[in-house]
Parts: C-alpha cells; sequence; structure tokens
C-alpha cells in the first residue's frame, strides 16, 4: 500500500527531525490544565443572552404565552413562510406548531427544504447546551440528531433548556469528549461575511438571523 | 501554487501604484487591527491564553511524531482514511485519485491555505472534476482567475463594482451596487453547488489528536455545509496543525477569532470526527485526510521549528508596515506578510524567495500579536543572516556594510566625514534628496531616493542646543 508506505517514510523523517534513535518517541507531557474563566461565576444564563445578543443573536425567555407572539412577530419581520423541525425533537414539534396562529405559516420537512424549497424557511432544534463565555450555541449530530435547521434554514430558532447552559467552552466540549459524534457545531451568531468591501453582511450561507428560546 | 516571491520589489511597485488596492488595504489592516486591540483589551485572560498555546504548540512539536501518530490511530479508528503526501506533486495525485474513485464530478471547497500550497484544485480541474470555492472571498477570486490577497480577507482588493460586473458576466446576475445582493447571488449559486456536490474540502483550523477530529472555524458557515451535506468529505492539512487533545480547543479558540477579526468566538465551530455513525440523519460516508509535509519535516529540524506553531490568524499581517503597504500579491505565494517572509522561504527555498526576509522594518509589531508567540522578527534577521551565508547578498551590499560598520565604530572618522558629506550636499542638492546615486551606489536609488546630508550633522546641533540650555 502506497499510503502505508508513505506514512511510514513520513515518521522516519520526523524521527530524524527530532533528534529521536530507534522508533516514535515517549508520551506526551502531561495536560495542561484549562484556561480560567473570563467571567463570574454568577448569572449564567444572563451573561448567555448579552454574548449572543452582542454579536447579533435574539435570546427570548418567559412563558409559552409571553414567548410565541413575540417570536411569530420576528418571524414574520423576517419574512418567513415555511417552518421545519426533526421529526423526533418533540420540544420543537411543540414550538413550530403552537406558532401557526401567528403566522401565516406552514410546516415544512428538513428534506423539502434540502430539495430546494424556495419558501423563506425557519428551522427549529432543540440545542445540546448553551455556552455563557460566548454566547454559543451547541448542536450536535449526538444520538442522531440533524444540524439542517441551524444550517438550511434562512433563520434559525434554537430551543435552549435554561439548564443546560454551561460557563465555559471546556465543559462543553466535556461533554463529549468520550465518544464525540460525527459532528459537534458551535453556532454563536448568524452566517455573516466581510468579503465583500469589508461590509458586514449577514445569511452568507446559513440562517441570516438566530433566534434563542430559553426552555 | 508557482511562488514568484522573487520578484516582491516588482511586485510590490505595482501594489504600491494601485489606487483601490491602496484605500483597501488600508481599509481593511486598520480595521483587523482596531478590533483584534479591543477584543484583547475586553478578554483579560488573552495573555495567559497565549502563553498556553504557544506551550502547547511548544511541547507537540518537540513530539509531533507522538502526536501526530495517535491523530492518524483515532481518525481512522472511527471510519477515516487518512492519507500522507511528502510534497506537493504526490498529494495533487493523491487528492486526484480519491475524487476519482469515490465517482465525484463537483467538489465543493471551504478555505484552506494547504490546499493552496499544492494547487489542490488544479490537480481536480485536471481529472475532470469541478471545484468550486465557497468562501465568498475566495468564490470571488475563482471567478475572476486570482489569487487570494489576504489569509482571511481574501478578495479585500475587490469593489463591489469589480464583483458586480464579475456576476454579470460569469453568472449571468443583473448589475447592482448593492452588497447584501451580491450577497444573496453568491449565495443562491452556491447552495446549489453545496447540494449536487459528491464531496466536501476543507482545511483543518486544528487536528485533534486524542479524538482524530478536524476543526474548522468560519463565519460564514460554507465550511459546515460542505462537511454535513455531500457523500464524501476530505480535509487537507498540513502535519503542523494537531493539538494534544479536545480539552486543548478553548485555549486556542479563544485566541483564533480575536487576533483574526476581533470577535470572541466566530459564528461557527466544527469538530468533525470519523464518518457519520449508524442512525445519524446525515453527514458523510466517507472521510478522507490529507496530511501534507510539504517541507515541514525539514522545518520542524532545524532552528525554525517555532514557525509551525502558527495558527493562521493574520494578525501578524495586519501589523505590518510593509503588509499594508503592499497587501499579500506581493510576496508571490500562498502565504504573505512577517508569516510569509518567514514561512515561504522555508518552504519554497531561500534562492527561490530570497528578497521576502528583507521586506520588513523589523519594527517588532508581528512578535507583539503573534497568539502563538512566534519570533517573527528574530526569525527575519536570522534568514538575512542565512541569505548571506548563502551567498543570495550582493558582495557591493556586503562591503557597504561593513564599511558602514568600520565607519560608526570610530568617532573620529565619523566626524569627518560628516562634515564632508554635509559640504558636498549643500554643493551639490541643496539639501534636497539624491534621485540617482552614481555607479556602484546606483543600484541603491533605482528604488528609493537617497536623503541629502544635513549641512550640520544632529550630533553637533545635540551639543550646541544642550549647551544654550543648560
Amino acid at each position: 500500500m502506497r499510503d502505508v508506505d508513505e506514512r511510514e517514510m513520513l515518521f522516519r523523517r520526523l524521527s530524524a527531525a527530532l533528534g529521536r534513535h530507534g522508533s516514535p518517541g515517549g508520551t506526551p507531557s502531561s495536560p495542561a490544565g484549562p484556561t480560567p474563566p473570563p467571567g463570574k461565576e454568577s448569572g449564567r444564563i444572563s451573561r448567555f443572552a448579552e454574548a449572543l445578543t452582542a454579536v447579533g443573536g435574539v435570546v427570548l425567555s418567559g412563558t409559552p404565552e409571553e414567548a410565541l407572539p413575540v417570536l411569530g412577530e420576528a418571524l414574520r419581520a423576517e419574512g418567513v413562510s415555511a417552518l421545519f423541525f426533526p421529526q423526533d425533537d418533540a420540544g420543537a414539534r411543540e414550538v413550530a406548531e403552537a406558532l401557526i396562529p401567528f403566522g401565516p405559516f406552514t410546516l415544512t420537512t428538513g428534506e423539502e427544504v434540502r430539495g430546494g424549497n424556495p419558501a423563506s424557511t425557519a428551522g427549529f432544534r432543540t440545542a445540546d447546551a448553551g455556552i455563557a463565555e460566548t454566547g454559543t450555541v451547541v448542536e450536535s449530530s449526538n444520538r442522531g440528531g440533524t444540524l439542517l435547521p441551524g444550517l438550511l434554514s434562512d433563520v434559525h430558532v434554537a430551543l435552549l433548556p435554561s439548564h443546560s447552559v454551561v460557563e465555559r467552552m471546556d465543559e462543553a466540549f466535556a461533554l463529549y469528549a468520550e465518544d464525540p459524534p460525527r459532528n459537534i457545531s458551535l453556532i454563536s451568531g448568524p452566517s455573516k461575511t466581510a468579503d465583500i468591501e469589508q461590509t458586514l453582511t449577514v445569511g452568507a450561507h446559513g440562517p441570516r438571523k438566530i433566534i434563542v428560546l430559553l426552555v | 501554487m508557482q511562488p514568484t516571491a522573487h520578484l516582491f520589489p516588482r511586485n510590490a511597485q505595482k501594489a504600491l501604484a494601485d489606487k483601490t488596492l491602496q484605500a483597501a488595504l488600508g481599509r481593511a489592516t486598520g480595521r483587523f487591527l482596531h478590533h483584534r486591540a479591543e477584543a484583547v483589551a475586553a478578554f483579560p485572560g488573552f495573555g495567559e491564553a497565549r502563553e498556553r498555546a504557544s506551550e502547547i504548540k511548544r511541547q507537540t512539536l518537540a513530539q509531533l511524531d507522538h502526536h501526530l501518530g495517535r491523530f492518524i490511530e483515532e481518525a481512522s479508528r472511527r471510519g477515516a482514511v487518512v492519507h500522507v503526501a511528502r510534497d506537493a506533486a504526490q498529494a495533487r495525485e493523491i487528492a486526484a485519485r480519491v475524487a476519482k474513485e469515490e465517482g465525484v464530478t463537483l467538489a465543493v471547497k471551504s478555505k484552506s491555505m494547504a490546499s493552496e500550497e499544492i494547487s489542490f484544485n488544479v490537480a481536480l480541474q485536471e481529472a475532470g472534476i469541478e471545484v468550486v470555492e465557497s468562501d465568498l472571498g475566495e468564490y470571488i477570486i475563482q471567478l475572476a482567475g486570482e489569487a487570494p490577497s489576504h489569509i482571511i480577507a481574501p478578495a479585500v482588493h475587490k469593489t463591489r463594482e469589480e464583483i458586480s460586473r464579475l456576476f454579470e458576466r460569469k453568472l449571468g446576475e443583473p448589475p447592482t451596487d448593492s452588497i447584501p445582493a451580491l450577497v444573496a447571488m453568491a449565495r443562491r449559486h452556491l447552495r446549489a453547488k453545496f447540494l449536487g456536490a459528491g464531496m466536501g474540502v476543507s482545511g483543518a483550523n486544528f487536528l485533534v489528536a486524542d479524538t482524530g477530529s478536524v476543526v474548522l472555524v468560519t463565519n460564514e458557515g460554507n465550511g459546515r455545509m460542505g462537511t454535513v451535506l455531500p457523500r464524501v468529505h476530505l480535509a487537507v492539512a498540513g502535519i503542523e496543525k494537531v493539538i494534544p487533545r479536545m480539552s486543548d480547543l478553548p485555549t486556542f479558540l479563544r485566541l483564533l477569532p480575536r487576533s483574526a477579526s476581533g470577535q470572541p468566538l466566530s459564528s461557527y465551530v466544527s469538530v468533525l470526527t470519523g464518518t457519520r455513525r449508524e442512525g445519524d440523519a446525515e453527514g458523510p460516508e466517507k472521510m478522507h485526510i490529507l496530511l501534507l509535509d510539504c517541507g515541514r519535516s525539514a522545518i520542524l529540524e532545524g532552528k525554525y521549528r517555532e514557525v509551525l506553531k502558527c495558527i493562521r490568524c493574520g494578525a501578524c499581517l495586519n501589523s505590518c508596515p510593509v503588509y499594508q503597504s503592499v497587501g499579500g500579491h506581493a510576496y508571490g505565494w500562498v502565504y504573505s506578510g512577517p508569516i510569509g517572509a518567514v514561512l515561504t522561504p522555508l518552504l519554497v527555498g531561500l534562492p527561490e524567495a530570497a528578497p521576502l526576509p528583507d521586506a520588513s522594518t523589523l519594527c517588532g509589531a508581528c512578535g507583539e500579536v503573534c497568539p502563538v508567540k512566534i519570533p517573527l522578527p528574530d526569525f527575519l534577521l536570522e534568514l538575512r543572516a542565512d541569505m548571506r551565508s548563502q551567498g543570495l547578498k550582493t558582495p557591493g551590499e556586503i562591503a557597504g556594510m561593513k564599511g558602514y560598520a568600520g565607519v560608526m565604530k570610530r568617532a573620529g572618522l565619523l566626524e569627518a566625514l560628516e562634515r564632508v558629506a554635509g559640504l558636498l550636499a549643500q554643493f551639490f542638492t541643496k539639501g534636497k534628496p539624491v534621485e540617482g546615486l552614481p555607479y556602484p551606489f546606483s543600484g541603491w536609488t533605482e528604488r528609493r531616493d537617497f536623503p541629502a546630508a544635513a549641512a550640520q550633522p544632529f550630533r553637533k546641533l545635540w551639543k550646541t542646543r544642550r549647551g544654550v540650555q543648560g
């Protein structure tokens, strides 16, 4: 096998470069501890909301009676006409269906959106975790979870259980360290670009707006 | 990519004459610097994270064989196929072979400097495979048939009018002067490519050894589109990108976006580990990782090892007065600015890239902003010494510098010469700068004026004024 030979030769070059005699060297040095947190330990949820709002995200909380009309209004303002959610995500389904009276909204599926649904869409999904340090929503393919709602839609609505907001990135990665799923996705704000005349523009490839609904 | 670094003086002159580029460069580098400074000031842990990141990288490089071995083992265990390429030609061959064997006809690619090193697109195009750049800036310059001019803002040299004309010509779009409209056009065209592509090609900001993960950091979200939707994911990365543990990632993620664009975190970070699992809703069935040596093991052996710590943030570019003036293209290869002036000679050979280490004022700004503490100013000096010992400096330059040193060490001689020079300057040029010196010094004034000697040497002025005051 060419690849295996080439690999062997690479390791020989590396050993020589590192002045090793014989084959690859000892154990790696002991782990450096994590970098200390940038903020204080209290007020995790408000720090999360502050950080995400600072980068253009929207954070909604309160009872369904309070939050749903606000969310519906926000989606209409973005020109959203179709809503989709993963079939196995009961929380996302519940919120999307409850929004219908605040429409006009129709329901669509991830497959339709993937097939090029021309309507302006909002994709719903329950997030794995939130990170206060950076105002980040964490979503993954853990347990078969789909990333399409936060990937293909024009507006992404992430449902975030308040108890799953952690302080720092370190804690979020630790959730997956044992057996990482194929895809861990950290989302911190809308999809954006400044590639044309350094003018910040949202909606480059992914959602132009991210709304987090604290549940 | 074929290096033209030896043409730096000519390329730089062209860049200096380009008014659009000059305006864009001034604005871009100023904006990046400003945002970086604000982000660093707002994050008290920056200094500590910098120390830690530098130390992790240093230790990792000292045992690169171990960590890289671990990465290959873990990635393979999770279904990835890992390839190793010694040089660019071999990397191109592997990339084309993988794409053909996977039956790919269309590939979407997110930004990767490593792939530029090996002319990745050419390799696939020669194999009859269409490759579309999906980072907006890269897409624009691909349509225009140009090369990137900044690590994180590749199309910084183009105006919206130019881009609109380009989209009109290449995509059949109506003309517009609205930037959001241009972005929407690109989004529409690229979305179709993402959905139709058989392979997504990415680089890697980091390779995580203890999990075999490839980490991508983007703002547009193109990196995640191309690694979720297509059936095959191919990641191209230099061997130095490895970090030991997933728990090291936060340290680097606290530094990279702040240093690059002044953001606390980029919009998207994807940690991609192996192929899709059973029961997964989506994700690639096949994952290939192409690791590039391409001169890196040789750098690892020598005195410039620490340059391999680079995380490609671009902060040194923005802070460099030379880069601010000439932009990226003048450096004649993939990497520009101070990191390019060090890396290019080491990767393509000093004779090929000889003028680059001189393309620096040695002001030290690059070393100060580097988030992993690469001693760039020291390396630039060291490379100049290498140029000399390899005979890449002209004998005139060496003799001139020796003479200069000789004079500067003798105060009496210096004073005498200053007096003569002052008189000559008053007589011949009336104190104006000299635009052309006679041979054998004419080379000096080809690209710059020679300042006329002052009528009164500074040291004499200093003595007199102090005398008056004190």
